[in-house]
């Protein structure tokens, strides 16, 4: 097996067979349950709570409030939010108090018993509105916050952020064009099949919570901070998770359970509903305003662009700072603009906290991008492919920050996914193709891992990060049996677990095979350089005259003056043991200039950029509005592609979860309420809808990860709604600026253009 | 809480008893509609749960003499799609019962259960109207024959009585030349509600002109419904544009949608003539004999596949 091998994944068949275990599979002796009360109301004082009526409720063991906790905020970017609502609820879902009863129904009877005396207050829903310096404050104590280094804020705008490069006015007033236009998207969710389970049990000092997280070691931070407690006394398992898409990253209820069993002294389980799933679990992605601007000479040269984008980050600013950022690099994109000036607000509302959902920022923004770009050439009278063709950043060309591209192989995704769909071809009436483009980063994190070796030569790998169902730490062992001339079934893997393995991430940021691979490499060279040690003194011969091939240190051109790892391994245990520590030098940031920028964090520029290309073929019924897609091409430059079977499984998961944003996923919103916030009126795409998907990988190694691969996870989701807006503009005539772009807005755009 | 009490009568007289001690809202068949009203706090369940899927009476399909078809209220869609006289004669049943939920909802989710539900976007309602579908309800005092039109009364709401099972719709038998057609606007293949839902049955004369036709609603109304004037505007006339734009535009008229979630009232009221005209053209090609897969939703997105 060497990589590149199309491998299954190792956590398949207990998956498959049911034999694997999630946090809502584990009961425990003594256990209670957990119910919360939410606020159910967008905006309110809270003048009284009185829980002595659920208190005395038969069975009901605890209830507590804001008041049994530590006067503590958290928060990743912007400490702004306590564990329960303090003197004010600020979306529907905010967890006022939390029942630990001996059923759920009896919790959920003493959640009905809390009385909560409540001044409503006018909710803050608009976020051009909330900008505005006469409107309520959504936090009146912001100022007094405290906040990560760099962030700049003000009132209501959580996160501003700017992009600047070149001169935007003499970009302007060179172009012959000047095409606007503003976008709208929905907030959509992240809905993991798995919806949110916490259970925590406390020995003395020391917690544990098991919990659906996909990022254990950040939360477990947040929870010692809450709990007023050392990280060394937190432990977080993770058992199997079941999704995550972004909706797990962050804290979220590990605390309050924690809080629960503390008081009552027995383990204490919390599991969501589908329906508090949508409401309470703060992680949707942004709903966003989108104005773009851009100046054009007539033969397509671009010469500025200004954007503005506005983030609707609802309540509390959580990890939003994230989707900012990475919305502001989707202005640029891939293209050659000299000059930008581009900004992006992200604000507090009362509703639903936003977060990070896979890809955070991306799809809204180059679904609006795309269309953009295609209304540019269509303005020029150009051809929209050939537009692209003459912007699209080549070799030596600068990001929006300054950094260089080298090779970038944007038109080759280009060509390679026009190449696949038949684009061009003669198609029937009502059908279309659609096309986006757009790019991605790899990030460079600190990231670590064991790698030892068990006396019979088999080996375990003790790694911080996180499996959220991507199969990304299922593809470790492979990357240990590399250095070791070992299988990759030789290998159990020991993960999700904070008093385990040495810190990781989380399964955030496409990071994990780039990181945490590169952490694992690094401890099984460790236990390699061990291995040939021992061998050379079993072997009589030297270090460098030796070397691991198929489970044996040999003599190199004397293959049979051989001993095998399993030897070594039982020597080893008389003496030194066979143990690797790793975590690697991450790679550095490409040069950039972010000087004249304001607010930024974390992604001033991306490192190790990857490009993409979507291709759909769909059709839209004429009459209805109704699009469905017929068939999909998609090109990506990921470098070295580990495992083809993982790196197409997140293709086509991204893919058709992408196209679930931009037909049919949306919240809908009534004063300062979801009303679709269940899995029968919030559609995602099912496994019929999918489209057949046509996958190339485009390029050859990067530097960047493990043997020359890039990040993997997030991208794909990115450019499917632009290619479905495209295709629906091609197919009907009519742009549907409003995502997601449902059979009724398809038809009213039709309507309004007056296609029909 | 008080505890919950469980039944599951072996005959249908047993069940009767259960039910007029204990009353008919705990009677689960499929439990695909009760179980999820009960977890969205719709509709809990009651106290005393009466299952129904040891009734073996109450399930399967029985032609009659005439040609007519006696379906139990316990059938699956999946027993449904595997008669032959539901899938050639009473083909907007088929079509209807081909795409609701998944798979794991047409082999669990019975006829009965579907009618008593009373949804107004339920899919057997429009084609079980157009067929002039008869109940059979049966209590401990009484049976009775309800003609399907006078059994809904609102979204959730029947006659059927407190006290009452449904224990099998009849269809009655169908001259020759005739074909149905069940179409539902749906925005997904799979795990779908209907957005509009329309049911056409006709009947052609020897001269190709429509002898008979019936046309009903679904998602657009209080209850599924027919719609005379839609049907009528058909009969005697040969199928063109311009008699099916006529039907097409009574069936509009008739709709009393309202705005949701899933779209607005004149989406809705628009989509109504779209998917009648539509509809009409299927049956009537299946009238004259023509085959059009089952289900006939997948018509307009395969057209070019
Ligand atoms: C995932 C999913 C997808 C679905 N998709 C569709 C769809 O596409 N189209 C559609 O129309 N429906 C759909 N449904 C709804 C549901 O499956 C159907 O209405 C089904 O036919 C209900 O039958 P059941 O046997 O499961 O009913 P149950 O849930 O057992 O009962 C429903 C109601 O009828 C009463 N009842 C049942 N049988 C009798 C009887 N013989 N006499 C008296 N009262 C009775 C029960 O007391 C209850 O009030 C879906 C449901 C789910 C869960």
């Amino acid at each position: 097996m060497t990589i590149g091998d199309r491998v299954p994944r190792g956590d398949g068949p207990e998956k498959v067979t049911g034999q694997a275990k999630y946090t809502a599979d584990i009961t425990m002796t003594g256990m209670l349950h957990a119910r919360f009360l939410y606020a159910e109301r967008p905006r309110a004082r809270i003048i009284g709570i009185d829980t002595a009526a659920a208190k005395a409720l038969p069975g009901v063991f605890a209830v507590i409030t804001q008041d049994d906790m530590l006067d503590v905020r958290y928060g990743f970017f912007v400490k702004d939010r306590t564990v329960f609502a303090t003197d004010e609820v600020r979306f529907e879902a905010e967890v006022v108090a939390a029942v630990a009863a001996l059923t759920p129904e009896i919790a959920a009877e003493a959640v009905r018993l809390i009385e909560v005396d409540y001044e409503d207050l006018e909710p803050i829903l608009d976020v051009e509105d909330a900008l505005r310096d006469d409107v309520d404050l959504v936090h009146a104590g912001f100022a007094s916050y405290e906040q990560m280094a760099g962030v700049d804020r003000d009132r209501n705008d959580c996160a501003h952020m700017t992009s600047v490069k070149g001169d935007v006015d003499a970009g302007f007033a060179e172009a012959d064009v000047v095409v606007s236009a503003r976008y709208r998207s929905d907030m959509s969710h992240a809905a993991p099949i798995e919806p949110h389970a916490v259970i925590a049990e406390w020995q003395g000092e020391r917690v544990t919570i098991w919990s659906t997280s996909q990022v254990p070691f950040p939360a477990r931070s947040q929870v010692a901070r809450t709990l007023g407690i050392p990280e060394s006394n937190v432990r977080i398992i993770v058992p199997h998770l079941g999704g995550g898409f972004g909706g797990k990253c962050d804290v979220h209820f590990e605390t309050h359970i924690a809080a629960l069993a503390k008081v009552t002294r027995r383990p204490v389980k919390l599991v969501f509903t589908r329906r508090e799933e949508f409401l309470a679990t703060d992680k949707p992605r942004h709903a966003a305003i989108i104005d773009l601007e851009t100046g054009v000479r007539n033969d397509g040269t671009i010469t500025a662009r200004r954007a503005k984008i506005i983030l609707d980050g609802g309540a509390y600013s959580g990890d939003s700072h994230f989707a900012s950022e990475i919305s502001i690099m989707m202005l640029q994109g891939p293209y050659r603009i000299p000059n930008l000036s581009a900004e992006v607000h992200t604000v507090y509302t009362n509703r639903t906290p936003s977060g990070s959902v896979r890809a955070p920022g991306a799809p809204q923004t180059v679904w609006a991008v795309e269309q953009h770009t295609e209304e540019i050439a269509a303005q020029l009278g150009m051809d929209p492919i050939d537009f692209r063709r003459k912007n699209l950043v080549e070799d030596g060309d600068t990001g929006q920050t300054g950094q260089r591209f080298d090779n970038p192989n944007a038109a080759a995704c280009l060509e390679r996914a026009l190449e696949m769909a038949g684009y061009g071809q003669e198609l029937p009436e009502g059908e279309a193709f659609g096309v986006s483009c757009g790019w991605w980063f790899s990030l460079p994190v600190a990231s670590g891992a064991y790698v030892k070796l068990n006396a019979d030569g088999s080996g375990t790998i003790v790694t911080g990060a996180q499996e959220n169902g991507s199969g990304s730490v299922m593809g470790m062992p492979a990357l240990a049996a590399e250095e070791l001339g070992m299988a990759p079934e030789q290998f159990s893997i020991v993960y999700q677990d904070t008093s385990a393995g040495p810190f990781d991430l989380g399964s955030a940021g496409s990071q994990t095979t780039m990181n945490n691979g590169r952490a694992v490499i690094d401890a099984a060279r460790q236990v390699r350089d061990e291995l040939l040690q021992l061998a050379a003194h079993t072997l009589e011969a030297a270090v460098d005259d030796l070397e691991l091939v198929d489970g044996a240190v040999r003599v190199r051109g004397a293959p049979t003056v051989a001993v095998t790892i399993g030897e070594l391994a039982a020597q080893a245990h008389g003496g030194e043991l066979l143990l690797g520590k790793g975590s690697g030098q991450p790679l550095p940031m490409p040069e950039h200039d972010a000087s004249e920028c304001v607010g930024r964090l974390f992604y001033p520029a991306f490192a190790h950029p990857s490009f993409f290309c979507h291709v759909g073929r769909i059709r839209v019924d004429q009459d209805t509005g109704v699009v469905q897609v017929l068939d999909w091409s998609a090109a990506f430059d990921f470098g070295t592609i580990l495992n083809p079977i993982g790196a197409e499984g997140q293709v086509e998961g991204g893919t058709v979860q992408g196209i679930g944003f931009g037909l049919l996923e949306g919240s809908i919103y009534k004063d300062g309420h979801q009303q679709n916030a269940s899995l029968l009126e919030y559609k995602l795409q099912t496994a019929i809808d999918a489209p057949p998907i046509k996958i190339a990988f485009v390029g050859g190694p990067a530097p960047a990860g493990p043997h020359g691969a890039r990040a993997i996870g997030e991208p794909p989701v990115v450019g499917p709604p632009a290619a479905l807006a495209n295709g629906i503009a091609a197919a009907t005539g009519a742009r549907v600026r409003h995502l997601p772009m449902t059979p009724e807005r398809v038809w009213e755009s039709m309507q309004a253009t007056g296609v029909n | 809480m008080a505890a919950r009490q469980y039944f599951a009568p072996n005959s249908v007289d047993e069940a009767l008893q259960v039910i007029g001690r204990h009353g008919r809202i705990g009677v689960v068949a499929g439990g695909t509609d009760a179980v999820v009203g009960h977890r969205s706090g719709k509709s809990p369940l009651a106290d005393a749960i009466v299952g129904i899927h040891r009734l073996q009476d109450l399930n399967g399909i029985k032609v009659a003499n005439d040609g007519g078809l006696c379906i139990g209220a316990l059938t699956s869609y999946a027993s449904l799609l595997s008669s032959n006289e539901v899938l050639e004669r009473y083909t907007a049943l088929a079509d209807a019962s081909a795409i609701v939920g998944s798979c794991a909802t047409r082999n669990v989710g019975t006829l009965g259960g579907n009618i008593v539900n009373a949804s107004p976007a339920m899919d057997t309602g429009a084609p079980l109207l157009v067929f002039d579908a008869v109940t059979e309800l049966r209590s401990q005092a009484r049976t009775r024959q309800l003609p399907i039109a006078e059994l809904w009364t609102g979204p959730g709401q029947s006659v059927v009585a407190d006290d009452e099972l449904l224990v099998s719709v009849t269809l009655p038998s169908l001259p020759p030349q005739s074909g149905s057609a069940y179409l539902r606007l749906e925005y997904r293949r799979a795990m779908e509600i209907a957005v509009v839902g329309v049911a056409v049955q006709i009947t052609l004369g020897a001269d190709g002109v429509v002898a008979a036709a019936s046309i009903a609603l679904a998602a657009v109304g209080p209850t599924c419904f027919l719609v005379d004037a839609a049907g009528n505007a058909i009969v005697g006339r040969s199928l063109d544009e311009s008699s099916t734009a006529e039907a097409a535009a009574a069936a509009a008229d008739a709709a009393r949608p309202i705005s949701d979630n899933r779209a607005s009232e004149n989406y809705r009221r628009q989509m109504v003539s779209v998917v009648t005209g539509r509809a009409i053209q299927v049956a009537a090609a299946r009238a004259a004999g023509r085959t059009v897969n089952i289900p006939a939703s997948q018509r307009w997105r395969e057209a070019t596949q």
